[in-house]
């Protein structure tokens, strides 16, 4: 399958012959980084391989339009309940610079023993089944050849299926996923035994497919009431599933921790955090680091939760971080829309970007706060270890409510996670081996009569499927109903049709969000607010965000609601965009004539920077086409640029209007031309107008022969020009 | 069950740390984790569950439905402890039938009077 920029993903031609599909790598993929890397006008420090196709940082177009990908692998966590709407996320999430995707299971699913099949929806997440796998596989490896990169494609080895899991994860060639027993016993209450037996084959099938085990300690974080006091047992938590990790066979560099720095402004936040971090780092020397951003603290407030992860990431340069995960602005108020996965991954790599070489230019101290409050962090871990020890264990250790204790160890509150070790689902599941146990086939962990000498433990019947994937048994749907076929009934007809919906998170899901501003008291503000959005045809409004700008002033909200419309394509009126013509052509026609072109920013306005690069030669403008330009600069007077227009017999004007008020852009654009009228200059110049809050058809009406708004190339202005200019001859 | 509630007695529960270097604190607190994890290693060592016999079943070419009922049946007869898989390989081989063959057999009912091989 392969893609096309310009057409979308072809989701049934994605589900088409799914039974033979066999991915073309497996295991995980790190960026390849290179060193002072030249991109563009810059020398990147810490930088990797460009991508073929990506959607630059909003700003890239003052520098060439450049591109630099960071040399950490960056997370987008993916949640919608149907994978077929969640692989067109991954693919925008790529072309912005995500290389890992990480699936989020549907709700409960720890608690099923044994595989889902089918494609069945799932409430907060994915039901996890071998044909959603394989179509998910099947779009990434489409998606990366069209991005130029490997994804990394993600999810969860947990609860009572975690070996089942594991070995479909192994076939299908995903690359990365969560696995820690510890999770299940605290989280999901799944017996102690059967998790940490079950774990060890997981541990053992995943290392040998070259998947990347990420840990679950950092949901301590995300379920602690003050989270940077329970610092001190994510150490134990991280260690424990790491020495049991390698003790299953897994080599370090495939285990990786999952950690977070767990405080939010107002906290100190670097002060608290970042010893932590360094601690944290010096203490798993060897393994490799998946720093997610924080979650605990996430208000409904957007830009807030942006400075936060702006912090975070700044933690993970500041220590030292293979992966750096994302959290979306929007995890504080709903599941994700697709757009704020986009964003998420934006803060990531702007910051990373923007901080590149840092640790060229700053050191960590090595005395004072930071050392001392990092040895402070181990010692404590080190007294929570003996402590186990000294009760008898880990499985005495969680019965006496030792984890996710609220204190700050050795401080204890008394209001741990307790678990009887012989209790919770699963519970008397867990049987001792025979002398004569056998399993013949690769990658089993533990006592088995056939993992002798060298052969291969499958060599008995000829190879398992590890060996030889045409032996892997395909299921497609197992319910009528419930099955992607019956989603996208509705979804492939309309697109057949040429309808467009709104939507945030599937297709057809019709929501959309604007923000108001209602001058009053809050809870006035609210109700006013609400009452304006179902004015605006929004059926049930609902506040997604509520800031105070002033107890009495007011306040701004942001407000979801339904907006069920379906636009037809072909009834839509498109605005005209002029073919530019090629370069060689347009300079070619302009070198010999001498063409004068006078230019300014006019009325009071001090920004230029849009004028000097539609117009110099540096900048990619049309100097280089070997037009005449005449800059006056900003500030100026139609009366001045008239004035020049007429002493070097220019035959076009350009103004730009960037930043304006009450309309004076449109004030500007009509005197130009009424000027140029009086002077009987209008004839012969060729008048535009240029900036943010033009459009072609603006500049129209107020007389002028053309309008370029935002993103405007001096090719397309050039083409503009040569074309009208050629009309006229 | 009233479980430990202590105030932070860090500074005096340290001492016995506090001479320690850097090396020689991380040395110590791998050391203790190795003995926390070495009896949960040996205890998945020697034991085995569903969730395991269902994924050797997996990797044997069964799908995952034909693999829990299997594993489900033989949980029920007392055969795990033996090895699902080594289960049905040694009745494929004793019939000369293929280990699908052998396992759909199971599935009908059929051989279980074989069992455990």
């Amino acid at each position: 399958m392969k893609l096309s920029p310009d057409s979308k993903l072809d989701i049934a031609e994605l589900l088409r012959d799914l039974e033979h599909f066999r991915p073309k790598r497996k295991g995980w993929s790190w960026r390849r980084r290179i060193e002072n890397q030249s991109i563009g006008p810059f020398i990147y420090r810490d930088s990797a391989q460009s991508l073929k196709h990506s959607v630059p940082l909003a700003a890239a177009h003052h520098f060439d339009h450049i591109d630099p990908q960071c040399d950490l692998v960056i997370t987008t966590e993916i949640a919608s309940g149907r994978f077929e709407d969640d692989l067109r996320r991954m693919r925008m999430a790529a072309w912005h610079g995500a290389d890992h995707i990480m699936v989020i299971r549907t709700t409960g699913q720890s608690h099923i023993d044994g595989l889902i099949e089918g494609t069945p929806e799932g409430v907060g997440g994915i039901p996890i089944s071998r044909k959603q796998i394989r179509a998910t596989r099947k779009a990434l490896d489409a998606i990366e050849d069209e991005v130029g990169r490997p994804i990394n494609f993600h999810s969860y080895v947990s609860g009572l299926a975690g070996p089942d899991i594991a070995v479909l994860f192994a076939e299908e060639g995903v690359n990365g996923a969560h696995q820690d027993p510890q999770y299940n016993v605290l989280y999901r209450d799944v017996n102690m035994h059967r998790s940490f037996v079950d774990a060890a084959e997981a541990k053992r099938v995943l290392a040998d497919a070259g998947i990347l085990q990420l840990d679950g300690a950092h949901n301590a974080n995300a379920t602690a009431r003050e989270a940077w006091k329970v610092t001190p047992e994510l150490f134990v938590q991280h260690a424990i599933n790491c020495a049991y990790s390698r003790a299953a066979g897994m080599p370090d560099d495939l285990i990786a921790l999952s950690t977070v720095p767990p405080t939010a402004p107002p906290a100190p936040k670097l002060r608290l955090d970042l010893p932590y971090a360094v601690a944290l780092r010096e203490v798993f020397a060897g393994f490799r680091f998946r720093a997610q951003q924080n979650t605990r603290y996430m208000e409904a407030n957007a830009r807030e939760v942006n400075v936060t992860h702006v912090l975070d990431t700044l933690i993970s340069k500041l220590a030292r971080t293979d992966i750096q995960s994302t959290i979306t602005p929007d995890e504080g108020r709903n599941i994700p829309w697709h757009y704020n996965n986009i964003a998420g991954v934006n803060t990531a790599r702007q910051t990373l970007m923007g901080i590149d070489g840092l640790g060229e230019l700053l050191r960590l101290r090595e005395t004072g706060p930071l050392r001392d409050k990092a040895r402070e962090l181990k010692e404590r871990a080190v007294l929570f270890l003996e402590e186990i020890l000294d009760g008898g264990g880990y499985y005495a250790a969680v019965a006496a409510g030792q984890f996710v204790d609220q204190g700050f160890y050795p401080e204890r509150r008394g209001d741990g996670i307790v678990r009887d070790p012989e209790g919770g689902d699963g519970a008397d599941s867990v049987i001792p081996r025979a002398p004569d146990y056998g399993a013949p086939v690769c990658s089993h962990f533990g006592n088995n009569i056939y993992a002798q000498g060298d052969a291969r433990a499958c060599d008995a019947h000829g190879g398992c499927t590890l060996c030889d994937p045409d032996k892997i048994q395909y299921i497609d749907e197992l319910d009528a109903d419930d099955n992607v076929n019956r989603r996208l009934e509705r979804p492939l007809d309309e697109h057949r049709r040429g309808l467009l919906r709104p939507e945030v998170e599937k297709h057809g899901d019709n929501v959309v969000s604007v923000t108001l501003f209602v001058p009053a008291s809050p809870r006035v503000a609210e109700a006013a607010a609400l009452q304006m959005a179902a004015h605006m045809g929004l059926k049930d409004p609902q506040v997604i965000s509520r800031r105070m700008m002033h107890p009495a002033e007011g306040s701004v909200f942001e407000i979801k609601g339904i907006l069920d419309i379906a636009i037809a394509i072909d009834e839509l009126e498109l605005p005209q965009r002029l073919e530019p013509l090629d370069d060689a052509e347009i300079e070619s026609w302009v070198r010999p004539r001498e063409i004068h072109v006078v230019a300014a920013t006019v009325g009071e306005d001090e920004h230029s920077v849009g004028l000097h690069e539609i117009l110099d030669i540096k900048h990619g403008g049309i100097e280089r086409y070997g037009f005449h330009c005449h800059n006056l600069g900003t500030s100026v007077s139609i009366e001045r640029l008239l004035d020049t227009a007429a002493q070097t017999d220019a035959r076009a004007v350009l103004i730009s209007t960037i930043i304006t008020h009450a309309d004076v852009h449109q004030k500007h654009m009509r005197q130009l031309h009424e000027l140029a009228l009086e002077r009987g200059l209008r004839e012969r110049l060729l008048l535009v107008a240029g900036g943010t809050q033009v459009t072609d058809s603006l500049a129209r009406e107020c007389g002028l022969d053309a309008g370029f708004g935002r993103g405007t190339s001096g090719r397309e202005l050039a083409s503009f020009i040569v074309g009208r200019l050629r009309q006229a001859v | 069950m009233k479980h430990i509630e202590r105030e932070d007695d860090f500074s005096s529960r340290r001492m016995h740390l506090r001479e320690l270097s850097d090396d020689e604190l991380h040395a110590r607190f791998w050391d203790l984790v190795n003995q926390i994890v070495t009896p949960l290693i040996d205890e998945a060592r020697s034991h085995t569950t569903p969730s395991i016999e269902r994924s050797v079943l997996l990797r044997m070419g069964f799908s995952s439905l034909e693999a829990g009922d299997l594993v489900a049946a033989m949980h029920r007869r007392g055969l795990l402890n033996h090895g699902a898989g080594r289960q049905i390989l040694e009745l494929a081989n004793k019939r000369r039938i293929s280990i699908r063959d052998a396992g759909s057999a199971l599935l009908e009912g059929r051989y279980w009077e074989l069992l455990p091989l």
